[in-house]
């Protein structure tokens, strides 16, 4: 017993330590948008007063309640699109034997190797074909269609470690292939699910690219892009710039949070033994 | 009888409202829409130009798009696969590289049946706006540059204050006699080669004449006298220090009140006029002068310029619009007000604007960026390789500047890549040239 | 006999979104990518059938090609092992169920949430060799700091470095998730043959997270292969082209210098490449991953 509580004090010190070393620099982003513009470079850290202007200059410069708005709608459909698909699409893959299944998923993995700079266009060509540029429909459809290579083998990787018993008795008594992917599995895979989950919500909340390839319209705009558009002139406006940032972090942070009530013991809490 | 008044004053205020309302988005409907892609990067979201043309005329109104810098050349390409590009663009990146792309329309016809004065531009940005004779662009906003020197900074190193370096060989006599060291740091330079935006052995080679590629525009010539000295110039500064100890000293330079010029620690600069903002904004005390960009002993002083542009995308809707709009944008009093209400000065392209009183009038120092803008030369050198071009120069540069290679083998190592690319491209351009056609304005 | 076929059918119904997706989304970009690495296409102009002259030109004119793949295999084979090692170090730690373990969790994950170009400029700062943070903390050691991103010799250790910071926390997410899969009931057996936390993680953890970990030697290289955003924001790919990474390279090509052609030779290049060490890293797989589940049989 005594042993266990040293071995945590020495767990909570080296957490503390490996902390400091992500959180420092963090913590210049937070300062530096607390600080007046001419202030920015200087090598003080902290400037003598407290500067809240950049978070109120910020709404002045991008429409930002709008951008959040869009942002949260693509963000939210990605995120159920992605974790629907790449499950199903990952549990035809880990659990289920199937003639072709070995051929197609080495195709999944494949398709990560060659870089999207030259896929893009042709992949632009199809969406102004298909007549969706312009709309939140190339940015987020895509995402119920598997919701790309790397969160399928996520999920493979990870139902290839259910208990291969616990699938066949399920069989046998009868579930139908459907039932033991809703009913069993997932809710066994929640810590990956919420992996996948996350991991997308980040993604997408961050892309530049995709919402400036493919909107136009101003009023159609991220988050993503305004940060884009106030990093990508000549000369920035670096407090502003780190205050828009920290309030894009923000709502990151609080999900990853609250999230986390998932990454619990899969196997254990749901009392199943082989 | 009180309330009665109440209603009355209420329901015409409400009905003002719903005219108010209504009246602008009705006039806006008729009005003819040209959409303008600029890239965000000025203060202002959307330049002053836009909404004063929107006021000044009625039958056009522009609605005017800020993209992003990063990314911006991937926004305009991808626009105009889509067939359904803005109307006009605004771009830096040089007219030939997007016309020999056959990505404008060309404007020839428009130019001479709208009797344009193109005399009104500095001669080295109107050439600019061509490619192979065909006029694609107008120039719409440009940075000026000249030599900036620290008074101060002169003094101190015992040099006569008011009299800032004319030829090359002053500057290396003066960088020698500004250079201090501190604890074997060196924490005082007079002036530094590779610090800036302009290349400075480009400069020198301009103005020695120097022609980096042949009349027919298929071969490209590096390995020439003039770039050579202009490399060993540059290579002879480090004959006072090391390249690690320069790098080290630059570590410590930045943004806004940490640039090394504004922190004063390099006492010449070469930069364009909006520097005299940041100056002013950072360090408004700082004792400086500007002067001519420095030349060799027996040739005129030359810049390098290049310059923001309007253009019409091809496969745009509203041509005729577009053109009134960029027309609008380049006239004189435009140009001048622009210049004159912006937080940034930017320069004007119009020569009338840019020796207008009214302009000079800004800041003591803007008749001498005018001068030095009537000799200037255009930085695209070899449009359908520009940027291979740009990116060869640099690395014949740093490896010149590092003692890794001799001037004259890095060169040659760089024109025989470009030549390489050169020549692909030529022969790609002769294939699309006999299947593939331009857009003229009134096709 | 019936039933495979009826497993069959099943099987590509629940793959049918991906199946759906690819054809629709993947197939035809794949296609013209192939057909484009054969010709001279700038994207904007018609493309000019050549055969294969970008390869040919790749392998054999191109110098800049060779210095690309040297600087991304030094870049990979150096990152990937420390990514994944230290961000399963922070999985481990975290994975305790101590008091504020939440919250650490939480700081660890924020630097991979920071966006590139904050991130760039929050490393520039980091590593300014003057002032930076970096220099100023060895200093205080009595050590003397590099130039870091202005050195040819530091500038890829650098950007590794950033990498791994900025990286850990994101992957330290997918090996707490596979770390929780891990049946207590095991360790539990461990214990009681009075085995410590190294026979614990030896014997118990790492067997069972092995597919997961197999999963990222992978991704990681896939990845690493394709690093682009932290030379293209701080280097541009030098100081001497030390930072020349290969889709910087493609990038330089397919964007700047608007040759797709070239370009998508290159990127057909890297995937052979990318394919090569992925086969290898499947038949070696083999021999340490683990699979309790049974979809092997």
């Amino acid at each position: 017993m005594r042993r266990n509580r040293r071995d945590n004090y020495l767990i909570m010190g080296l957490m503390t330590l490996i902390a400091l070393f992500f959180l420092l620099p963090f913590m210049w982003i937070v300062l530096t948008s607390l600080k007046p513009e001419a202030e920015v470079f200087s090598r003080a850290l902290l400037s003598v007063t407290l500067h809240l202007d950049n978070y109120i200059k910020l709404f002045d410069k991008i429409p930002f309640l709008l951008y959040l708005r869009n942002s949260v709608f693509i963000t939210l459909l990605s995120v159920i699109g992605v974790t629907l698909s790449s499950s199903l699409v990952g549990y035809a893959f880990g659990c289920m034997s199937w003639r072709g299944r070995d051929f197609l998923f080495y195709c999944v993995i494949a398709t990560m190797m060659l870089p999207m700079q030259v896929t893009m266009i042709p992949v632009f060509v199809i969406f102004k074909e298909l007549g969706w540029l312009n709309s939140f429909k190339p940015l987020t459809v895509p995402m119920f269609l598997g919701g790309g290579a790397f969160n399928i083998f996520l999920m493979r990787q990870f139902f290839m470690t259910v208990p291969s018993t616990l699938l066949d008795a399920a069989r046998i008594d009868g579930c139908s292939e459907w039932s033991i992917y809703w009913k069993i599995v997932l809710p066994l895979a929640k810590p990956a699910l919420a992996t996948v989950a996350i991991l997308t919500f980040m993604f997408t909340w961050n892309d530049f690219l995709g919402p400036l390839i493919y909107l136009s319209d101003k009023a159609k705009g991220t988050l993503a892009l305004g940060l884009g558009q106030l990093a990508g002139q000549q000369q920035p406006e670096w407090a502003i710039l780190m205050a828009a940032s920290v309030l894009m972090m923000l709502p990151v942070i609080v999900l990853f949070f609250l999230f986390q009530k998932y990454f619990i013991q899969g196997f254990t809490m749901s009392g199943i033994k082989e | 009888m009180r309330s009665k008044l109440n209603k009355t004053v209420i329901g015409l205020i409400f009905g003002l409202l719903v005219v108010y309302l209504f009246l602008p988005s009705q006039k806006a409907r008729e009005r003819q829409v040209v959409r303008y892609w600029f890239v965000a990067g000025v203060k202002e979201d959307i330049p002053p130009c836009v909404p004063w043309f929107n006021a000044a005329q009625e039958s056009i109104h522009v609605e005017g798009i800020a993209i992003p810098w990063n990314e911006h050349e991937k926004k305009v390409l991808t626009a105009i696969l889509s067939g359904d590009p803005p109307d006009v663009v605004n771009l830096v990146t040089p007219v030939p590289k997007w016309a020999a792309r056959k990505a404008l329309v060309r404007l020839d016809s428009i130019l001479v049946q709208d009797r344009l004065d193109t005399a009104q531009f500095f001669p080295s940005l109107w050439q600019e706006m061509k490619y192979r004779g065909h006029t694609y662009a107008l120039p719409a906003y440009t940075g000026a540059f000249a030599l900036f020197y620290n008074k101060r900074m002169l003094r101190e190193a015992g040099l006569n204050p008011d009299q800032p370096p004319a030829t090359w060989e002053d500057v290396h006599a003066y960088a020698r006699k500004l250079l201090r060291r501190e604890n074997g740091k060196i924490s005082r330079m007079g002036f530094i080669p590779q610090y800036g935006n302009i290349e400075t052995p480009l400069i020198i080679a301009f103005e020695r004449g120097m022609q980096f590629v042949s009349e027919r525009g298929d071969r490209v010539t590096l390995q020439s006298q003039p770039l050579i000295e202009a490399l060993r110039w540059e290579r002879d500064f480090f004959d006072l220090y090391s390249v690690d100890e320069v790098s080290a000293f630059m570590g410590g330079f930045g943004y806004g009140n940490q640039h090394g010029f504004i922190a004063e620690k390099v006492a010449l600069f070469i930069n364009d006029n909006s520097f005299i903002d940041q100056i002013e904004k950072y360090n408004p005390g700082l004792e400086y002068g500007v002067a001519m960009i420095p030349s060799p002993d027996d040739a005129p002083s030359v810049s390098a310029a290049g310059s923001w542009w309007l253009a019409i995308p091809r496969g745009a809707k509203n041509k005729r619009a577009a053109w009134t709009f960029m027309k609008y944008v380049v006239s004189h009093p435009v140009q001048l007000r622009e210049a004159m209400s912006r937080e940034e000065t930017l320069f004007p392209v119009n020569r009338r604007a840019a020796h207008d009183p009214a302009f000079l009038a800004l800041h003591p120092f803007m008749h001498i960026f005018s001068e030095q803008m009537e000799q200037t030369r255009s930085k695209s050198v070899t449009p359908l390789v520009h940027d291979i071009f740009w990116r060869e120069f640099s690395l014949a540069r740093e490896r010149s500047l590092r003692g890794v290679m001799t001037p004259q083998r890095a060169l040659a190592e760089a024109e025989r890549s470009i030549q390489f690319s050169l020549q692909r491209a030529l022969e790609y351009d002769h294939y699309v040239n006999a299947r593939m056609k331009t857009e003229d304005f009134f096709d | 006999m019936k039933r495979a076929v009826k497993n069959t059918l099943r099987g590509y119904l629940f793959a049918s979104p991906w199946i759906a997706g690819f054809v629709v989304l993947g197939l035809y970009p794949v296609v013209m990518s192939l057909y484009y690495s054969l010709c001279q296409y700038d994207v904007l102009r018609i493309p000019q059938f050549v055969g294969l002259r970008n390869y040919r030109e790749l392998l054999f004119q191109d110098h800049y090609f060779y210095t690309a793949v040297w600087n991304t295999l030094f870049y990979t084979f150096i990152r990937s092992p420390l990514v994944i090692a230290g961000s399963l170090i922070l999985a481990l730690i975290v994975s305790k169920a101590v008091r504020g373990v939440k919250f650490f969790r939480t700081i660890y994950f924020i630097p991979s949430i920071i966006s590139g170009v904050i991130l760039s400029v929050l490393w520039l700062w980091l590593l300014n060799p003057e002032y930076g943070f970096i220099n100023s903390a060895l200093q205080f050691f009595g050590l003397p700091g590099p130039l870091w991103l202005i050195d040819p010799h530091w500038s890829k250790p650098a950007i590794i470095l950033m990498s791994v910071w900025s990286l850990g926390g994101g992957r330290m997410l997918v090996f707490l998730a596979a770390i929780q899969n891990v049946p207590a009931h095991y360790y539990e057996a461990v214990e009681m043959d009075g085995g410590g936390w190294w026979a614990k993680f030896r014997n118990v953890t790492l067997p069972f997270i092995s597919p997961v970990l197999f999963l990222w030697f992978i991704l990681e290289v896939i990845f690493s292969l394709q690093v682009f955003v932290e030379a293209y924001v701080m280097t541009k790919g030098g100081p001497l082209n030390s930072t020349l990474f290969y889709n910087l390279y493609l990038y330089n090509k397919a964007f700047d210098d608007f040759d797709m052609g070239y370009a998508s030779a290159l990127a057909w290049l890297l995937f052979i490449i990318a394919g090569i060490i992925t086969f290898i890293q499947f038949r070696v797989s083999n021999k340490w991953v683990y699979y309790s589940g049974g979809a092997e049989k």
